[in-house]
C-alpha cells in the first residue's frame, strides 16, 4: 500500500468505548443526585407512660414552644387540587406551602426567628446554671429540652428547632406531641 | 499464510465492551435491587444540618411514612387516612402493635427488660422509624410518637427521618469534609 492509497481509506474511529463512558457517566450523575442522604434524629420516649404507679422524679428541662402566626396557603401544581390524586403513585398531588410563619418561645422568652432561637439556644447551653445532675454518671450535664409544637405547626417547623438545638449543643431533645390538629384534616 | 501459522498466532480478544457490559448490569441492578428503598414513599423530608447520617440503616428497623395530609402508610399500605378515621387514631395503634407482634415472631425485634419504679418494664430496644414530609402537620408525627410510648406497643427509640437536601428549594448541605 503505497502513501496515496494510505491517505485515500476512510478513517472509522472507533466510538464504541466513547459511547459507554457516557453512559457509564450519565448513570453515575443520576445516581448522585437521586441517592440524597438521609439522616435521623433520635428520639427517646418515655419509658414509663401507662405505669401511673411508679414514682417519677421531675426533671428540669428547657422548653421551646412553636406557635403558628400564619396558617400559610397550599400551592398544588396546575391544575390540581386537594382532592387530586397523582395516577401514577396513587397519593394525594404534593402542596408546596408558602406564607407559613411560625414564632417560638425558648424558656419564657418570645422569639420570632429561627437565627434568634439558635442565638438564644447557645447562650443557654454555655450557661453554667443549665447544667443539671446526670443520674447516670452522678456528674453534671446538659439539661434536656423539649420541643412543643402547637396546632398549626408543621414537621419543617419542628425539625428546624431540633436542628438548632442540636447545633447549640443539646443532646437530649425530646418532644411534646399530639396537641391536637389545627383544622379540618387535608386532603 | 498457512494453517500452522494461524495457530501459533496471538489471537487478541477485544474484552472492553465485555466488561462495558458488565458494568452496565451491575450498576442496573444494584439500583433496581436497593430492597432498603421498598419501604420508603416518595416524600420531602425537611433538611437538617447537624443530625446523624442515616448510613448504615439496621436491615430489621421498621419504617412509617406520613404523607402531607397525615395519611400514615406502612409497607405501601394505607393504615390510617385522617380522612377516613378523623380523630380515632387506633388504627395508628394497632398497626405498631402488628409490627411488634411481627417483629417479635420473626425476631428481627428484641425485648429488654428495664427497671422503672421499681418495676420492670419490657420494651423493644430496637429503633422504629418515622419519615414524614416536611409540610405534614406535626401533631400526625406526635400521635404516632404517642402511641409509639404505649405500653402496649412501647417502642421507646423513635428515629425521625431528615435529609441531606432539601427538594423542595434545592437547598443541600454543604459537604463535609473528612478530617
Amino acid at each position: 500500500m503505497n502513501a496515496l492509497e494510505a491517505s485515500q481509506e476512510e478513517v472509522k474511529p472507533d466510538m464504541t468505548p466513547m459511547i459507554d463512558c457516557v453512559f457509564l457517566m450519565i448513570i453515575f450523575f443520576i445516581c448522585i443526585d437521586f441517592k440524597v442522604l438521609e439522616s435521623k434524629l433520635p428520639a427517646y420516649l418515655g419509658k414509663d407512660k401507662g405505669s401511673q404507679y411508679f414514682k417519677v422524679e421531675p426533671m428540669e428541662q428547657l422548653s421551646i414552644k412553636i406557635y403558628s402566626d400564619v396558617a400559610g396557603t397550599p400551592e398544588y401544581p396546575p391544575g390540581k387540587t386537594k382532592a387530586s390524586i397523582n395516577e401514577n403513585t396513587l397519593r394525594p398531588y404534593r402542596f408546596v406551602l408558602k406564607g407559613h410563619r411560625v414564632r417560638y418561645e425558648v424558656g419564657p422568652k418570645p422569639l420570632t426567628s429561627i437565627k434568634e432561637v439558635t442565638d438564644e439556644l447557645k447562650r443557654i447551653a454555655v450557661a453554667p446554671e443549665s447544667q443539671v445532675k446526670d443520674e447516670k454518671t452522678g456528674g453534671r450535664k446538659l439539661m434536656p429540652c423539649v420541643i412543643e409544637a402547637y396546632p398549626g405547626t408543621y414537621y419543617e417547623d419542628v425539625s428546624k428547632i431540633a436542628d438548632a438545638a442540636h447545633d447549640a449543643g443539646f443532646q437530649e431533645i425530646n418532644f411534646g406531641g399530639g396537641l391536637g390538629p389545627a383544622g379540618q384534616p387535608r386532603r | 499464510m498457512d494453517v500452522k501459522t494461524i495457530a501459533s498466532q496471538n489471537i487478541d480478544v477485544d474484552m472492553t465492551p465485555m466488561i462495558d457490559c458488565v458494568f452496565l448490569l451491575m450498576i442496573f441492578f444494584v439500583l433496581v435491587i436497593d430492597l432498603s428503598q421498598k419501604n420508603l414513599e416518595d416524600l420531602i423530608l425537611p433538611r437538617a444540618v447537624f443530625q446523624e447520617p442515616d448510613e448504615t440503616p439496621p436491615e430489621n428497623r421498621p419504617i412509617i411514612n406520613v404523607l402531607q395530609n397525615g395519611t400514615v402508610i406502612y409497607n405501601r399500605e394505607v393504615a390510617y387516612d385522617p380522612l377516613k378515621h378523623g380523630t380515632d387514631y387506633r388504627p395508628i395503634k394497632q398497626l405498631l402493635i402488628d409490627i411488634r407482634r411481627e417483629g417479635l415472631i420473626k425476631k428481627t425485634l428484641t425485648l429488654k427488660g428495664e427497671v422503672i419504679g421499681g418495676k420492670t418494664v419490657m420494651l423493644i430496644d430496637d429503633p422504629i422509624l418515622i419519615r414524614a414530609d416536611k409540610w405534614t402537620e406535626w401533631h400526625y408525627i406526635g400521635e404516632i410518637m404517642k402511641q409509639c410510648s404505649q405500653p402496649e406497643v412501647a417502642f421507646w427509640k423513635v428515629e425521625l427521618a431528615l435529609s441531606d437536601k432539601d427538594k423542595e428549594t434545592n437547598e443541600r448541605n454543604p459537604r463535609k469534609v473528612a478530617k
